[in-house]
């Protein structure tokens, strides 16, 4: 596909548009935009309408047009929406920031292990990985079970040990601590797999020749290993943020969005949680409607400013 | 390699899938081992059921109870229920009999979990069940939602009115001076304790009030034991309900505009349980703690529903795990209860001959309920909570006179959101995030005046249709 497009585009310029549209191209993208459209386009139109309106589907007869009124509710202060809207985005930018660091890092670090080739790296590359695997609800529970206070693995020996442990799912800081574990064991395979490509895809000329010259170790880490990464690591932070962003089954099921704050609002109750609490369980889909496209709008704001750093560096 | 790779993931989460199908076939194989018991005590059971059935069919057949209406032929219904956990199959057993029964009657039973909205994506797509289980605090909200419709006329036909139940639970199935549900049980708060570590401690029956609860719970604590546990989420919510009505506050005015929880009852529940808190439990307990400790034999009373009564009691635990009635710790008896309500949903084109089947079905369980009490549940119907059937089967029989007292939210649309900033602010105070117990419950309030003046405005004065 991308051979038939290219020339075209370099060879003939405005003079050939102009004359007759080739539809050739928009045939080829035509099965992707019908996709597209239909699950992408239409849901995004549908629900910036659905934000300008009281709205529930099993109420039609009830259907209001409101203008502004869902999103001026956002930013009112005092508002039932308010305080619950802005503590839970507050909380789930809080954990992109705790959790992105490790989800670089620490895939990193099992990347490089793994890339020395050492006897049964296979096996670790799938250890690693296979948590990945596992749906959320699993991986959640799975770690419930690790941090709740009553004879959880965690505290079990933490107390054999002579350490007073925390309330890893009821107490700040802890609550996020927890989260933020059981989201670095459960993705990080992921990302892991896709350094882990990268790093193979360096050759290993450029480590020969380095080395020749004397390069310890630890210099071709950060001369040659780190910046031959660059696109790969820009791509992994950038769909980490946005995963990160994401969060939601983890808190959900780990602490209930707890621990209660006095002014409404758990602190670990995560942006997506709360739209999803007022669409389906207050039934206000036009609020949650608006409340999704301020979080969007933020979150593209976040992307926006991503590709903008890294390309200015490049 | 990849295929390396690729073969190794898939052993992986083989292994990984075989550990968890092994965890699940634990649980289902304790379930069937109930379920198998069940059974047994079923058949003795049926002959009196059936004789409490055949009046229910007002003489018009002698077989099998009730009867359709002539024009119909073979009615097929779909019952939807939540029942997802070890309740389920004991439901499934009712409903079984009852095909046995009624061979031109065929229900077939769907549990679901997320069960509001998968009610309300069948609404949406109009594939509703015939009949539907809704839990009291929702029957407003599903009947403005256009998920149920009113049941007067049938509930006439049926010869039913609240003469059988308590006031309450049958205010609950009503919404806008009509009908929308019928109750089927009432699941209470009950309290559980660790009969072992009561006697140990010269305890020798469970408390029933405030002093006897708070010596029992003096004298369980220390040693590594704790007197009384409490969490910092589920069921705080509910146990200051309990409390709130039994020191005689309210959670809503009588139109159910304002919440009314700041009261001084209200404060004198709250600093009840945080007292209670500080003297007996360990602060900071997250959801189940209380549970998971007390299934360890370290706690010698907990508060919780009565569904948690398998987990809790009987070969649920190694030591004498027992369940009775909550304690009265304030100035009148009050206990805080859910209840499963059966409901008709809406229907495009009702159908008198399914709409006939529904009511067979529904008195069919109703006068069967006392089965349905062995899954754990307390049978709403007055004439079944007393026959002596239901009152052999403990623990139900002792808790049920509590169920006297159980009070239910306000019959209004949402009511269930104008819970959450208590629930909110209880769990606040519990888990220390605040400690002004009056200001927590003020605020709480304010934010849920506006839930409710907002949920006017949005579900309006009456269902509209769709």
């Amino acid at each position: 596909m991308a051979t038939t497009v290219q020339p075209r585009e370099t060879s003939a310029p405005a003079v050939s548009r102009r004359r007759r549209l080739n539809i050739t191209p928009y045939l080829f993208i035509l099965p992707h935009l019908l996709v597209f459209a239909v699950f992408v386009g239409y849901p995004f139109f549908n629900g910036l309408y659905i934000s300008f309106l009281q709205y529930d589907y099993l109420r039609p007869n009830n259907t209001q047009f409101i203008g502004l009124q869902n999103y001026t509710n956002l930013f009112t202060p005092g508002s039932v929406q308010y305080q619950v809207y802005w503590s839970s985005l507050g909380n789930t930018v809080e954990f992109v920031l705790y959790s992105v660091p490790f989800l670089i890092v620490i895939p990193l670090g099992l990347a490089l292990l793994l890339n020395t080739r050492i006897r049964g790296s296979n096996v670790f590359r799938a250890i690693y990985f296979a948590p990945w695997a596992l749906s959320g609800a699993v991986v959640a529970l799975l770690w419930w079970w690790i941090f709740q206070s009553q004879g959880g693995l965690i505290n079990y020996y933490l107390a054999s040990w002579g350490v007073t442990p925390p309330r890893w799912l009821s107490t700040m800081p802890w609550a996020w601590v927890a989260i933020v574990v059981c989201t670095v064991w459960w993705t990080s395979g992921f990302n892991m797999i896709i350094l882990l490509a990268a790093l193979q895809d360096i050759p290993d000329y450029v480590y020969e020749a380095a080395a020749i010259d004397g390069a310890t170790g630890v210099q071709s880490f950060w001369r040659i290993t780190l910046p031959l990464l660059r696109p790969v690591l820009i791509f992994i932070v950038i769909t980490s943020i946005i995963a990160s962003f994401n969060l939601f089954i983890q808190p959900f099921i780990m602490t209930g969005g707890g621990p209660a704050q006095p002014g409404g609002g758990g602190a670990t109750e995560p942006v997506m949680v709360r739209i999803y609490r007022e669409g389906f369980e207050r039934n206000l889909q036009g609020s949650a409607a608006a409340m999704s496209f301020v979080t969007a709008l933020i979150m593209i704001a976040f992307s926006y400013a991503n590709f903008r750093i890294f390309r200015e560096r490049t | 390699m990849t295929a390396t790779v690729r073969r190794w993931c898939l052993v992986m989460a083989l292994a990984m899938v075989a550990v968890l199908i092994a965890a699940c076939g634990g649980g289902q194989g304790t379930g069937t081992g109930t379920d198998g018991g069940a059974a047994a005590t079923t058949a003795p059971a049926e002959g009196g059921a059936e004789a409490t059935t055949a009046p229910a069919g007002g003489g018009e057949t002698g077989t099998g109870g009730a009867a359709l209406p002539a024009e119909c032929a073979n009615v097929s219904l779909q019952y939807w229920n939540p029942f997802t956990g070890p309740d389920g199959p004991f439901m499934g057993q009712i409903v079984d009999r009852f095909n046995q029964e009624n061979p031109n009657i065929q229900v077939q039973m769907t549990s679901q979990a997320e069960y509001y909205i998968q009610l309300g994506t069948a609404a949406a797509s109009n594939t509703l069940p015939e009949v539907a289980v809704i839990h009291a605090d929702q029957v407003a909200t599903q009947a403005f939602r256009n998920v149920i419709r009113p049941m007067d006329d049938l509930v006439q036909q049926l010869g039913m009115t609240g003469d059988d139940f308590p006031e309450a639970v049958w205010a609950a199935g009503e919404v806008n001076g009509q009908r929308y549900s019928i109750p089927l049980d009432i699941h209470p708060m009950v309290m559980f304790y660790n009969a072992d570590l009561l006697e140990q401690a010269g305890i020798s029956s469970p408390p029933t009030n405030s002093a006897e609860f708070a010596e029992a719970a003096q004298a369980v604590t220390g040693n590594g034991n704790n007197g009384f546990m409490i969490t910092t989420g589920f069921p705080v919510q509910q146990i200051f309900q309990m409390l709130l009505h039994q020191y005689g506050g309210t959670e809503f005015s009588d139109d159910a505009t304002q919440a009314t929880w700041n009261s001084e009852a209200g404060v004198k529940a709250l600093t009840l349980m945080k007292e209670l808190q500080e003297q007996y439990s360990q602060p900071n307990l997250e959801v189940d703690a209380e549970l998971n400790a007390f299934k360890a034999g370290t706690v010698g009373i907990v508060w919780n529903g009565i569904w948690q009564t398998t987990n809790l009691t009987g070969e649920g635990v190694e030591f004498n795990g027992m369940a009775t009635a909550v304690p009265q710790m304030g100035d009148q008896m009050a206990v805080w209860a859910g209840s499963h309500q059966l409901a008709l949903t809406q229907q495009a084109n009702p159908d008198p001959c399914k709409d006939a089947a529904a009511g067979i079905f529904i008195r069919y369980l109703l006068d069967n309920s006392v089965e349905w009490a062995r899954a754990g549940q307390i049978p709403a119907s007055n004439s079944v909570r007393q026959s002596s059937e239901f009152l052999a089967i403990e623990p139900q029989a002792s808790i049920a006179p509590s169920v006297e007292s159980a009070f239910f939210p306000p019959s209004v649309p949402g009511i269930g959101d104008a819970f959450a900033p208590l629930g909110e602010a209880v769990s606040a105070v519990m888990a220390g995030t605040t400690t002004d117990v009056q200001a927590a419950l003020d605020d709480a309030a304010t934010r849920a005046n506006q839930i409710l003046e907002q949920n006017r405005q949005n579900y309006g004065e009456a269902p509209t249709g769709r």
